[in-house]
């Protein structure tokens, strides 16, 4: 059998190729960064002590503000060093602006401004240098609402303690029954930002290795190996060759990925940090990811494998590998409909159509677990799909492979297609 | 076994409405060097591709090496095409241990064959280097390596010697001619005649795709040049040209070529000339390949 020559070079010159080893190390490094930098800036905040000015022109607010500030620094400080100032009446605006000054100077971190129409309008003010810190403004947001609203329940003679306990919002706990029956407490946007990820790798790696592999085919024709290659054996050992040895090349880069996310994933799950556990990823999804990346791979590269053998130069071959992509560009488009309604009629169907079936099945899976039949059903058409791809590249190959010059036109092609019988 | 290594019968190939090869037929005997000769665009290299399964003849026979197109001989040939090209990101060493391999040489054999073809050639420090960083002429011979290293009976090659610088041109006269000693066949196609006269016994001449002549080197140079002289002159010797035993001439400048009518004397030539012009030399020759590729193309045209 010569076709494994084939798939043996294809396969180690894909492999030892420097692009093939920067992204094989790069994604795992963005995947990775991707999840693990918010929580790394949610958790490392500096721990310091901020400086905080209250202009206060209803009176007594401001020390109210004070005592609900009881943050603490690691070191048990208060993290809040509050000085209330009382503003009342004309002496409001010159305190105001005199503490916005000290902002300015940097004396003060915070300058809050709560003028006596607060209690009628709830409107206030926050100075700051940095605006990007806003757990701190949430906090202030917060604590502000509540001393302002207990203001106002206690003029209309309610107690703040009692209103605020009765009118306490129901939390609802969300979370998904999965097939086998077990209840899993799940957060929702980590799942989102799981099925962007596997959806895009997948995507990345069809659309990268299928190019490859168009491309491959160009270089043995522009540097006319392939006459020495269709000398040597029959024009199918050399597609077939192509399509494993570089497929085979693809796989090994997802498996190394898969066991960089399986890594970080294990180690997302035991950790104590509560935001980084619910990135925890079933293994089954790498299986999935991989057996559809195969499927896709098969489907489109035969397709970039034809382009290849139709073009004489890359220039050519990049207006129909575009042709090509714009299938895959449809489930990436239909992605956020399908995430949140994974279950629907036009989800199933979509995810059932070959060409769209890879990345559309591959996501309702990390979604909501189909019934095994649609899976299977989708996996059968894919393979019917692949067949025919393949067949018609074949004949495509045959007679392109050795005709150079222009780019031909869809007659041409069809022309070929009838000549390989 | 048959003593002839390719039997072509008849092959036809068109390309639309565009007759490549019109019935052309090629028996090449075993052991031989045979010239496939004929001007660009005369049909050489599409013959060629259909004789190495390349391409499949619309109508016609071949047979190469006693097989049919069906049978797996493509390991017993080494084709070299007319434009050249390798993988220029491959290593040397690996590059030709694949050609090997696909033509069914085992791994470490190929590996060894490949080494030992570059000490030759004097590229053995060049094995782990990717092709791309070989000068032009190193890839040449990269190449010539790629196309024997399996050992091949029968070596097609398609204008072997075009851009060749002279030392390359040499290495590959002598791969060729190591080969034939060896009994193995060595067909090539061409444009220039003097390779053609200096290497071929056999030839066969195509033009517009039809054989219009075919034999042996000594057959086809007998039936054209029985009656031939060369004549080197000073002074004006147009007139040599309208002497009643003068068939035809090729004129080569400070050379003429008259081609003789059947029965006449070569000395008649030479008395008419004394006297009229200063003869430097006067030969009875037979016609060069050359000569007589260019009057046959010129009258089947």
């Amino acid at each position: 059998m010569k076709v494994q020559h084939i798939i043996r070079r294809e396969y180690l010159e894909n492999v030892r190729r420097k692009s093939f080893m920067v992204s094989t190390l790069l994604v795992p490094v963005i995947m990775a960064a991707f999840f693990v930098l918010p929580v790394v800036f949610a958790l490392f905040v500096p721990d310091r002590q901020y400086r905080v000015a209250v202009v206060d022109q209803v009176g007594g607010v401001g020390s109210e503000i004070a005592a609900a500030l009881v943050d603490t620094l690691k070191s048990g400080e208060r993290k809040y060093a509050v000085e209330s100032i009382d503003a009342p009446g004309e002496r409001f605006d010159a305190e105001r602006e005199a503490r916005i000054a000290a902002v300015q100077r940097g004396d003060v971190d915070i300058a809050v401004a709560i003028p006596a129409t607060v209690l009628s309008d709830g409107k206030a003010e926050y100075v700051t240098r940095e605006t990007r810190n806003f757990n701190i403004f949430e906090r202030f947001t917060y604590v502000v609402s509540d001393v302002v609203v207990a203001r106002r329940l206690a003029a209309e003679g309610f107690d703040f303690t009692r209103v605020k306990a009765l009118t306490e919002p129901v939390k609802m706990e969300m979370s998904r029954v999965s097939a086998t029956g077990e209840v899993e407490e799940k957060n929702f946007l980590a799942e989102y930002g799981l099925v962007f990820v596997f959806v895009m790798i997948l995507y990345m790696a069809t659309l990268s290795w299928g190019i490859t592999i168009s491309r491959s085919v160009i270089e043995e024709k522009s540097s006319r190996v392939i006459e020495v290659l269709l000398s040597s054996l029959t024009p199918r050992d050399l597609m077939l060759g192509k399509l494993v040895g570089v497929g085979l090349a693809g796989m090994t880069q997802l498996s190394i990925w898969a066991v960089v996310g399986l890594a970080m994933s294990g180690y997302a799950a035991t950790s104590s940090i509560a935001m980084l556990t619910s990135f925890e990823i079933p293994p089954a999804v790498f299986a999935y990811l991989m057996a559809y990346f195969l499927l896709g791979f098969a489907l489109y590269s035969a397709l970039f494998m034809t382009v290849g053998a139709a073009c004489s130069t890359e220039q050519d071959a990049q207006q129909f590998q575009g042709l090509i992509t714009l299938p895959m560009i449809v489930p990436l488009m239909t992605l956020m409909l399908l995430i949140q309604n994974p279950g629907s009629g036009l989800a199933v169907v979509l995810s059932m159509i070959p060409l769209f079936a890879p990345m559309m099945m591959l996501a309702r899976i990390i979604l909501l677990e189909p019934p095994l039949w649609q899976i299977a059903l989708s996996m059968a058409l894919l393979l019917v799909a692949i067949y025919f791809s393949i067949t018609f590249a074949a004949r495509i190959f045959r007679v392109g492979i050795l005709i150079y010059g222009k780019r031909p036109n869809l007659r041409e092609l069809i022309h070929w297609y009838k000549l390989a019988k | 076994m048959s003593d002839d290594v390719i039997e072509a019968r008849d092959i036809v190939k068109r390309y639309g409405d565009f007759v490549a090869v019109d019935r052309v037929s090629l028996t090449v005997p075993r052991g031989t060097i045979f010239g496939l000769l004929g001007p660009n665009g005369a049909g050489k290299s599409t013959t060629i591709r259909m004789l190495l399964r390349v391409m499949l003849p619309d109508e016609g026979s071949i047979r190469v090496l006693g097989g049919d197109v069906s049978t797996l001989n493509v390991d017993r040939i080494g084709y070299l095409p007319e434009e050249r090209g390798l993988y220029k990101k491959m290593k040397v060493g690996d590059l030709l241990t694949f050609f090997a391999e696909i033509k069914g040489v085992a791994r470490a054999e190929a590996r060894k064959r490949a080494l030992s073809w570059l000490e030759r050639m004097g590229l053995a420090d060049r094995a782990a280097r990717p092709v791309e960083e070989l000068s032009k002429g190193m890839q040449q011979k990269v190449q010539f390596i790629a196309t024997v290293i399996h050992e091949p009976e029968l070596l097609i090659l398609d204008e072997p010697f075009s851009g060749l610088d002279p030392v390359n041109a040499n290495v590959l006269k002598d791969i060729m001619l190591d080969f034939h000693r060896r009994g193995h066949t060595v067909v090539f196609s061409t444009h220039m005649m003097e390779q053609v006269e200096k290497l071929c016994e056999h030839i066969c001449l195509i033009n517009k795709g039809r054989v219009v002549l075919s034999g042996t080197l000594a057959a086809v140079k007998k039936q054209y040049g029985h009656n031939g002289v060369s004549v080197r002159f000073a002074g004006d010797g147009a007139f040599l040209k309208t002497l009643p035993e003068v068939a035809s001439f090729q004129d080569n400048g400070n050379e003429l070529f008259l081609r003789l009518h059947d029965g006449a004397q070569p000395a008649r030539v030479l008395d008419a000339a004394r006297g009229r012009v200063e003869i430097l030399r006067f030969e009875i020759a037979e016609p060069s390949v050359h000569d007589i590729f260019i009057e046959r193309v010129s009258e089947s045209s």
